[in-house]
Formats: C-alpha cells, structure tokens, sequence
C-alpha cells in the first residue's frame, strides 16, 4: 500500500533527527528512500549501511507471576557518518581500524509500573573493533552495542542488555507477521519522493525471560513491538516534534499512529496510523481519519518539559474510540552522553470502544520537541 | 569594653615607645626592613614560582588523566586495541577510552613541538571535559566532526595564538617521519582539556592519530571508568582478563611519579629561598636587640611608673612584628619583580630537568599570602623574642642607677659553646637516620643542627680570639687593635648573633661553591666517559616523547649497510616505573659501548661485572635507582618489560646524571632474545680511531645521516650533546647562585647593622676615648680592627661550617632528594679568591658604624647623663 504521507518517524527519531542534523551535508555515496521498499525478509531485517539511518526499535509490556508490571525499551540505532574516508590515508596507504563509518547507538529503558519508577541508559560506540556493529548472516541479523545485542532470527528475537542499574534478557516470539508501513514499507515524510524511508514492524511479539533492577530479579512475561526503519532525508523543517503511539489491544488488534507536530501547534497532514487486524492485515490510515485530543498534561521537573499524559484518540472509519494514559507520569528520557535530546517514551494503559465493543490495552508511547523544539534542518 | 581600653593603651603605648623610636633612627630601621622585605621577597617568589609550575604539571596531569579509575598500560609498550571491546563489554565498566598522545613538530619556522591528542570522542567523552569556543550546539555533537573530518584537530588557543592562525586555517604536522596537512576545525574553549600545558595543545579522533603517527593497532593506553560498586574480585577478573605484560593500574601513577621528581628541586629552592628570610632575621634581632639595650633606662621608669614585665615584653615582641609586617608590605613589590623572572626560569628548568611544564602567569592564592605573610611575622617575631625578654628582666631600680645600664648574659660562652659541640657531633648520626620517602628531613635537621651549632661556637670563639690575639694585635695595630681585640673578647655574647649571621651566609656559600664544583666536574667527567658518542640518533622528538617512538625502519636500514670506519652501538631506551619511580631501561650493546665509553663504578666489581653484563647475567644500574628502590649489589631486579618477565642480578651501581628517574642497563642482545623487540631507541656512532679522524668526516656522516633519515631522526654531535649537558647544568644553577648571593647581600646588611649597634651602644665611651686623648683616626682604627676580628671569626667558623654543610649536601642531601652522590671537589680558586673579598666587604659595611661614632658631638653625648 503506498501512502506518501505515512512518515513513520515515530518511536525512535529523535536520534536520526539529532546525527542527522550533525551530519547534514548530504553526500553522493548515500542512498535515498525514493520509492516502494520492496522489502523482502530475513534480508532486510539486516542493516542498510547505505542509507544515513536505521533502528530496530523494541518496546513492550510484561509482568511477573506475582503481578508486577514492567514496560521496557531497547532499541539500537545504526547512524551512518558523512566522512571522507576514503581520503583519509595521507601518508600511507594503511587506514586506522577505529577508522568507521558507522556509529551504532542505543537506549535502554524499564519503567517499574507498580513501583512508579523509571530506569534509563544510554550508550554510543562507532562500528569499529567489535566494539559495535550490525550484521546479518544468513538469516539472522545481530545488532550489538558493547554488552547490549539483539538477534533477529526467523523464529525468534532475543534482545539483552544490561546496564549495570538494570537488565533485560528476552526471548520475543513474532505472533504475526511483519506489518509494512506505507507502500510496501515504502513511507513518505514530506513532499519529496525522497523524504521518506523504509520501515515495518513486528506489532505483537510474545515476550518471555527476565529483567532486573538493582538486585531484584524478575521471570517475566507479556507482548512486545518491534519497529525496523531506514532512510536518509531528515525530518520536515516546519516540525517541531511528534506524538507516537504503539498499542495493543486485548482483542489481539494493534494500532500504530503517529502525529507529526508543526510549529502552530497542530498536526501535519503527513501524521498517519495502521491499524493491524487480528489475522495481522493492516488498514492505512490518514491524518483526515484520525483525531487525537490532549486530555491531561504532565510538567517534568527536571527539563521543564510540559507532555501530554492522557489523550482520547478516535478513528471514525474504524469506529474506534481509545483513552491512553501514560502508566507512570515521569518516564522522561534524558540523553546527555549521546545525543542531548530529552523525550518522552514510556508504557500507556488503553481503553476504550471498537465498533461498539469496550477494549483495552497497553502500549507504547513517544513524544518529542516538548523541552525545545527539535532542530531538523533539511 | 576593657579589652577595647588595654589594646588601645598598648598600641598607643607602642607607637610612641617604640614607633616614634624607629622614627627617630629611620636610617637603621630602613636597613633592616630592606633586608627582612628582600629575604621574604625571595622566599614568597620563589614559593610562588615553583608552585605555579607545579600547580600547572599537576593541572595538566590531571585534565590529561580525567576521572578514570583505573588505566590499563604495557610497560615498555603500547597496549592492543582489541582490548577496548572486551573491556567495554564487562558489566561494571561505564566506559573505556583507548588515549594516545604524542608532541608533534608544526611546519613553521621557530615554532616549539605541542601535545597533540589522539582518542575517541565517543568513548571519551565521560572522561575528560572540553568545550568549543563560539559553540551553540555544544551538546549536539561537535565531537563528532573529528570523525567526519580525517586530519582535523581542535586546538587550544594559545597554541592558534603562538602559530599565527585560527580555526578553519589549514596545519602542517610533522611526527618523526611523517609530515601531513591538517586542518583546524575550531578554537578549545579555556576549561577542561585546554588547560593543559597551558593551552598548547591538540585533539584529534584516534583514528586521524593512528594513521598520522603510523601507530597501528596500538594505543598508549585504556582508560577504565568503573561502576562505583566494582568489588575487588571484579577488579581481579579485569587483571585475568588482560594479555601477560599488560597491567592495570592507577591512573595517577605518571602524575606521582611526576611530583617526586619535582618535589625534590621544589623543596631544595623553598629552603634555599628560606635561607635570605632567615639571614633576614638576624637584622631583626639586632634592630630589636639594640632598641632594648639602648633604652634600658627608659625601660626601667617605664616599669617604675606601673608597667608590668609582660607589657614591656609584648612591646618588644610587637616591634618585631611590625617590622615584620612592614618588611613584607615593602616585600611585595620587589617579590613581583622576582617572581616574573623566576616564574620563567624555574618552569624552564622545571621542564628541561624533569617534566614538561607550561606556565604563564602567577596565580596567587590566599594561602600563600598567609603562608608569605605568616612566616616573615613569624621570623620577625621569633627574633624579637629574645630581646623581648631581655627587656622585661629590667628593674624598676635601673631608673635610679647612674651610668650607663648594660644588659647581662646569664649563660656563658663556654657552656654555649660545649653545647655547640655536642650539636656539631649530632650532624653525622642524624644525617644517616634514613629519609621518608624522596625526602630529605634528616638532611636538613643535619643541616640546622650545624647552623645551630657553629652560631653557639661563635660567643667563645670570639673571647678566645680578643684573648689569644691579644699581644698580636698589639704588635700590629698598636693600641686601637688591642682594645679592638678586648672589646671582641667581652663583648662576645652580643656580638654573637651578628657573627652566626656571617658564619650562615659564609657556610652556606662554601658549601655551595663546593657542591656545585663537584657536582659540574663529576658531570662533566660523567658527560665524557658515560655519554660517550660522536654521533647521536634518535628519533624525532625522542626527549620529549620518552622514546616511545622507536627509530625509523630506514634508518635502520642505513646504519646496517654502514660501511664507514665506524662502531655502531644500538640502543633501546623504554621509560618505565619500578614501583612509584620513574626510571629509565636502557639495553645497549656492551661490546661496542664499552670500547668507547665507561661507568663511575660506586658498587660492584667493575672487573668481573662487565663480562657478566656482556653475557646478559645482570644489570647495571644508577645510583639514583638504587637509592630510589633501595636495590643494590646482589639484589634482584625485577619487573615485566613488554610482556617479558625479567629478573637479574644487579651487577654493579654507577653514577649518572640524568634527571627523569634512574637507569638499569642491559644488553640489548639478550634483551631482544628475551622480548622479540627488535627496534632501536637510538643509535651511537663511534669513529674508530677517533684521534686520526679529522672532524670534517664527522660532518661528513652526520651530513649523509640527514639525507637519509632526517626526516625521521635528530642527529646531534657527541660534541654538541656534551655541551648541552654542561650548559643545562650551568642554567639550572643559575636560580641557586641568584638565591645564594641575595643571601650573601642581606647578611652584608647584617653586618652593617651589627657593627653599627655596637658602635652606638657604645658612643659614649668612644666620645670618652676622644675626649681623653684619643684621636679620630686611633677609634676609627679600632673600630675597623674590631670589625676585621668578627669578620674574621665569623668567616674561620663560616668556613668550618661551610666545609661540613658541604659534605652534609654532597653526601647527603643531594642522596635523599635526587637519588646522586658527587666525587668531592674544592673549587679552591673560587674560595681563595671570595674570602679576601667577603672580608674587605664586611669591612666597607663598617664605614656607616665608624661615620656614625661621631655623629654627635662628645660634649653633649657626656652631658647627656
């Protein structure tokens, strides 16, 4: 399905936006999203080291036998660098093996619901010297970043990292297939054809294994969500953040929706969502067909950022009326070692109506450009 | 209320007892303020100076070591880069930053080498602070641009200022052999990282470094920041983990072994410095000394009219403290004059001797004002003590007595005297009480023990002098010289003080005349037969990047075809720490070295020795080492040299003076068996039948050396290496003789001042002589006689002193603070010559004394009472 204007920057931009940015000047060895992605899979689970950006991108919800609720992020970004590095050997012919052109970065996150409490960490490593790296072989796709990695095999993905404050090791089963955004994965971001990108996700994925935080160790289970993105033109210039949501339903439907948030204040026409049907086909979604409302706000203390924490989203086309709530108002990221950006990324609760039938849920939640608006030049 | 009442009566009561006093004689009171300000000018500039420039090695030590925990090093070497990964991958590491560094050369003309800095910007960034002049996207990545931008660097600003350029200007760099073009992304902000060697410095993504440098899969080292619950056993799994001859170590261990180096120059300075401060309070006490002796009449109504003892005490000790304070107000402008041109000359010989150190400018703390301030008042105050208490034994019944009140000396010369022996006989026993660590206590409290107990010799010694002298002086100077030598034999106790000062400023110039001649010869014999070579190669830089960049393969190549008349002896020189000290391995090529040069064996068998280190049993090594580790003869050397273990017999002590630390050499043969480490530190050229040899083929070769290899390597003449060594030495004692004579100039002060309180204390009697008969020239003859026996006395027990402190610094001091001993020799021709001449200066510092005698006219001086 090809819709230009189903950018799917959610989830995990901030970062692309922030490197793209540092690496503006565009560059002839890039390659651009510039029509359909024609993705075809184990293969393009791997990296796309032509293209600027990528991010495999986990979130999800679990619990344990005793009923502690935990929501947690991993994910891992491939950030290509615009160096001239193939000049770079002046004097010999020998190039320095911390020479790369790719830095592989990552965020983690556990937010204790019970506890009301947030864990984050963050790391960045250039791919050089096993220290980091995203390869695929055959038909699994390792991304690592020092002791933090993720497998994307076809039967499973196993993601793990720990940060020495906390830990994640879990086994994720897909339930259903990849779900391609746009035009077979194909998405538009602007007006360009090549503002756009590839990118598709794993909308429900059976999650199993453990967590930690501090001492305190956790068998857990429950459902994640995994986004895969690449591309290589940045964000719009007239954005100043977006709103993203992840959720899934207990009727085993899930909805991706994304606002893109321009500087008046209101949504670009580029926002758009997919809804995913049980037996995993997914329904395009405009921006006409969707209509979000703030319906309670939360000032962070430390960045001064006001974010919405409740909205009431409906989708008339599908006679789908949701409530989300942010689960714990404080799950702030703040990404001083890595990127300088503060967002907000955290587990929501769902509920609501779909087609006259009350439904809940959980999901994931992304909200960006609220502490100062995010600085994209094109 | 009552407190506010008695300390405004004291100090009304000193400004008109004492202040209006000081006023009244203001010639006297200036002499000892210029003495007591020089004395405390130097002790503060040079307390400033040397703090500055340990202030700034500790400040780029500290900026270049960052907040890591922990550093993992290769003794001898540079560490793998594949360790950085599984470093990085263990859970209780936060971050891991591989650094290298390096001093590389600028492409413009009469331009100084800087630091340049190669590492990861990523990984670094926990460690080290840095920021970007007219930055707005701080926090966004800068860092980054490094790595867009191969062979980029961001600079310190006053490195751009000192080469003439500014960001986005292109740099030529230069490292031993490589040259190559960089460009100049932006300007250091001054914090952090910039502040080091004061801003003369570079940064750059390691991977720019490595390529520049050609140092490939390698780094100077690892820094570790760990998680702040890292447990010892974790620390052990690190240590496990790492390749043998790796070590994981703390990451202040160069900036320790830094300070030690330094710490002996600084505190040799601070003492010498102190020494014009002491000298400056002899001037004190006489000034004070005089004030209360002079005015014992005025003392005694005082305390008949209700003034207690204590009063009159605090009124004396507050005159010490005034010209104390005074002295250091008059101090501050001349100890900025000094500072500028010491703050230069001891960053310089700072940085030559020992560390490289980069200071611009004084930073002038509180503490060091109070410690300026503090130390001047103290000795002013100590000085005062005395007389202070001389004073307040004053009885009220004095007021009544008719004549001339004298003080009284309850001690007598001979028991001070007997007490100075026992004093001198300590020297020897506390000298060889073993020192702290690197400091020398027991040296100095030698040292001050002899001061202490030559001064206590000098009251005795003067009776002994009027008395034995006697009957000679009558033969040679009539009657003038025979009361002269009366006067010197009772007069002994207060003329003492003044003669302690001579006899300090004379030993203390013995003593240095002596060390600093043995100290020049024993180097220059050192500099002839250790350092021996006519031709020197190393590579580029060598010196100030420790040898960590070893000699160019085609150099190697040139010196293995040689086919001149020439020797070749192939060294490899690694800057390592054997415990907390720095110390310099060498391993060289015994055959060839040791046809040409030799050693100052201090220990071992120099006959059976150097077959043994022929055969790679042993090592040699440096008596600083030795003294520095406590290893001698028969002791085990032993460490991890590039992953090899290594543990040999010392074989023998020798004398050498290099400056970084010790020396242990061995031979290169054997050394390179046991690590496979095949590359040079440098080359020694020796011409066969040097004598035969013009010096035109010495040229010659140092000429076709440039050509093959100059862009890689220095080549430097044996000659000109020598000189080097000789003229280093000549300007790191420049400062020291600076000191010395500043020292000299306030005792000279001391001795105007004594002889003229001794002429004043006794105007009356004088005036009676003149009266009676006497004739000006006759006083004027005695007076100058009695100038010539103290001098004379104080420079004879000055001497004796002088000879011991000599040996006490040869022997000792020199041993505790450096690690080096010296072969003992007089510089006789310079004593021979100064004697003379410090006695006919302390005899023109009488001339004021003698014009002051008759200031007055003796009528109204015998009319007075």
């Amino acid at each position: 399905m090809i819709n230009f204007r189903n950018l799917m920057l959610a989830g995990v931009g901030i970062l692309i936006f922030v490197l793209s940015g540092m690496l503006a000047p565009a560059s002839d060895n890039l390659l651009y999203v510039t029509g359909p992605c024609y993705l075809k899979f184990p293969e393009d689970h791997g990296p796309h080291p032509g293209f600027r950006t990528e991010w495999w991108y986990y979130t999800g919800n679990v619990s344990d036998k005793n009923g502690s609720k935990f929501g947690f992020q991993l994910t891992f970004f491939r950030s290509r660098i615009d160096n001239k590095s193939a000049n770079t050997q002046k004097s010999s012919g020998q190039v320095s093996a911390w020479r790369a052109q790719q830095l592989i970065l990552a965020h983690a996150a556990i937010t204790e619901i019970s506890e009301k409490k947030h864990h984050q960490a963050e790391r960045m490593v250039r791919q050089a010297l096993d220290m980091a790296g995203a390869v695929r072989k055959g038909d699994r796709t390792h991304v690592f970043l020092r002791n933090w990695s993720l497998d994307l095999m076809p039967e499973n993905h196993i993601i793990e990292a720990d940060t020495g404050d906390f830990a994640l090791e879990l086994t994720l089963v897909p339930m259903k297939k990849p779900v391609l955004h746009g035009d077979q994965g194909y998405s538009r971001k602007g007006q360009k054809v090549e503002s756009a990108s590839c990118y598709y996700s794993f909308t429900r994925l059976k999650a199993q294994g453990t967590m930690r935080v501090g001492s305190k160790t956790f068998e857990v289970d429950g459902y994640a969500w995994m986004d895969h993105e690449f591309s290589t033109n940045p964000l719009e210039p007239d954005l100043v953040g977006w709103d993203w949501f992840s959720i899934q339903l207990d009727n085993h439907t899930e909805l991706m929706a994304y606002f893109l948030r321009k500087k008046d204040g209101t949504f670009s026409d580029s926002s758009s969502a997919t809804f995913v049907t049980v037996s995993g086909d997914s329904v395009h979604l405009n921006r006409s067909d969707l209509d979000l409302k703030t319906m309670n706000t939360w000032k962070s203390k430390q960045s001064g950022g006001n974010y919405p924490s409740q909205w009431r989203l409906r989708i008339p086309k599908l006679y789908l009326e949701l409530d989300i709530e942010a689960v714990v108002n404080d799950q702030e990221m703040k990404t001083p070692e890595t990127t300088g950006v503060t967002y907000w990324e955290g587990s929501v609760s769902v509920a609501g109506f779909l087609k006259g039938q009350t439904v809940s849920g959980m999901g994931y939640m992304e909200l960006t450009g609220y502490v100062k608006p995010l600085d994209v030049p094109m | 209320m009552t407190l506010f009442r008695s300390t405004n009566f004291f100090f009304g009561l000193f400004f008109r007892f004492s202040i209006r006093h000081m006023a009244k004689f203001p010639g006297r009171a200036l002499v000892v303020l210029l003495g007591i300000s020089l004395g405390a000018a130097v002790f503060t500039s040079v307390r400033l100076s040397i703090h500055a420039s340990v202030n700034a090695f500790n400040q780029s030590m500290e900026m270049i070591t960052g907040i890591a925990d922990r550093v993992v090093t290769r003794p001898g070497g540079r560490v793998p880069e594949t360790l950085v990964g599984p470093l990085l991958n263990l859970p209780y590491v936060k971050s891991a930053s591989p650094f290298l560094y390096t001093y590389v050369q600028p492409a413009i003309t009469g331009k100084s080498p800087f630091l340049l800095i190669g590492f990861d910007p990523i990984l670094d960034r926990p460690f080290r602070k840095w920021q970007l002049q007219n930055s707005t996207q701080s926090d966004q990545g800068v860092w980054l641009d490094l790595m867009r931008f191969p062979y980029s660097i961001f600079a310190g600003q006053p490195l751009l200022d000192d080469l003439g350029i500014k960001p986005q200007d292109g740099l030529t760099l230069e490292h031993v052999g490589q040259s190559a073009g960089f460009i100049v992304l932006e300007a250091l902000s001054s914090e952090g990282l910039a502040l080091v060697e004061g801003g003369r410095i570079a940064i750059t993504d390691i991977a720019t470094f490595q390529e520049f440098t050609h140092i490939w899969g390698e780094v100077d080292r690892i820094d570790l920041l760990l998680d702040s619950t890292v447990s010892e056993k974790q620390i052990n799994q690190i240590h496990k983990m790492l390749p043998e001859g790796i070590t994981l170590g703390m990451p202040n261990e160069d900036q320790l072994s830094g300070q030690r180096m330094i710490s002996a120059y600084q505190l040799n300075l601070s003492v010498l410095s102190f020494v014009s401060l002491f000298v400056g309070m002899f001037l004190v006490y006489s000034l004070v000394a005089l004030n209360a002796a002079s005015r014992r009449k005025e003392l005694a109504i005082l305390r008949s009219t209700g003034a207690s003892a204590k009063l009159i005490f605090f009124i004396f000790i507050a005159e010490g403290g005034f010209i104390g304070l005074v002295g250091w107000l008059i101090a501050i402008p001349i100890s900025s004059v000094f500072a500028k041109y010491l703050l230069y000359g001891v960053g310089e010989t700072i940085s030559t001797l020992f560390v490289r150190v980069s200071v611009d400018n004084l930073t002038l703390s509180a503490w060091e004002i109070f410690v300026s301030l503090g130390m001047t008042m103290f000795i002013s105050v100590l000085a005062a003590f005395q007389p202070a208490r001389a004073a307040m034994k004053v009885s009220p019944k004095e007021a009544m007595d008719i004549g001339q009140p004298a003080a009284t000396y309850r001690k007598s010369s001979k028991y001070l005297a007997i007490t100075g022996v026992l004093f001198i006989l300590m020297v020897w026993p506390l000298s060889s009480i073993p020192p702290p660590e690197n400091f020398p206590f027991p040296g100095y409290l030698a040292t001050f023990v002899l001061f202490l107990g030559f001064s206590m010799l000098s009251p005795w010694s003067l009776e002994m002098v009027g008395k034995i002298a006697g009957p000679a002086l009558l033969h040679l100077g009539k009657e003038p010289a025979w009361l002269a030598g009366r006067y010197v034999h009772s007069s002994g106790m207060r003329t003492a003080i003044s003669v302690g000062a001579l006899i300090t400023a004379v030993a203390l110039f013995s003593a240095l005349v002596i060390m600093v001649h043995s100290f020049r010869r024993t180097v220059e014999i050192w500099a002839n037969q250790t350092v021996a070579g006519d031709i020197f190669i190393r590579s580029k830089m060598a010196d100030i990047n420790r040898y960590k960049d070893p000699v160019s393969q085609n150099a190697m190549v040139f010196f293995n075809n040689l086919d001149e008349p020439v020797d070749i002896d192939i060294y490899r020189r690694l800057f390592l720490n054997y415990g907390k000290n720095l110390y310099q391995f060498e391993a060289l090529k015994w055959d060839v070295y040791l046809q040409y040069g030799s050693f100052f064996w201090t220990e071992g068998n120099m006959k059976t020795g150097l077959q043994r280190l022929k055969n790679g049993e042993g090592v040699l090594v440096s008596e600083v080492f030795a003294n520095r580790t406590g290893l001698g003869v028969g002791n085990l050397f032993q460490t991890s040299i590039r992953g090899t273990w290594f543990e040999l017999p010392i074989i023998g002590v020798v004398r050498d003076y290099r400056t970084q630390g010790g020396v242990v050499y061995y031979s290169l043969e054997h050394y390179q068996g046991k690590t496979g480490d095949l590359n040079w530190g440098g080359v020694r050229v020796f011409f066969k039948d040097r004598e035969k040899i013009p010096d035109e083929a010495i040229f010659q070769m140092r000429n076709r050396i440039i050509e093959c290899c100059g862009d890689s390597v220095s080549v430097t003449l044996g000659t000109q290496l020598r000189e080097a060594i000789l003229k280093i030495f000549d300007e790191t004692f420049a400062i020291t003789t600076i000191l010395l004579l500043i020292a000299l100039v306030v005792a000279a002060l001391g001795i105007t001042s004594t002889l003229t309180v001794l002429v004043l204390e006794r105007s009356r009697e004088l005036n009676t002589i003149l009266a009676v008969g006497g004739s000006y020239g006759q006083i004027r003859a005695m007076i100058f006689w009695e100038a010539f026996l103290m001098v004379l006395t104080g420079e004879f027990l000055g001497i004796l002193c002088g000879i011991a402190l000599s040996y006490l610094l040869v022997f000792v001091i020199n041993k505790q603070s450096f690690g080096w001993t010296f072969l003992y020799s007089m510089d006789l021709k310079t004593l021979v010559v100064s004697y003379p001449l410090i006695i006919l200066t302390a005899l023109a510092a009488a001339i004021p004394a003698i014009r002051m005698v008759f200031k007055q006219p003796p009528a109204n001086l015998l009319r007075e009472r």
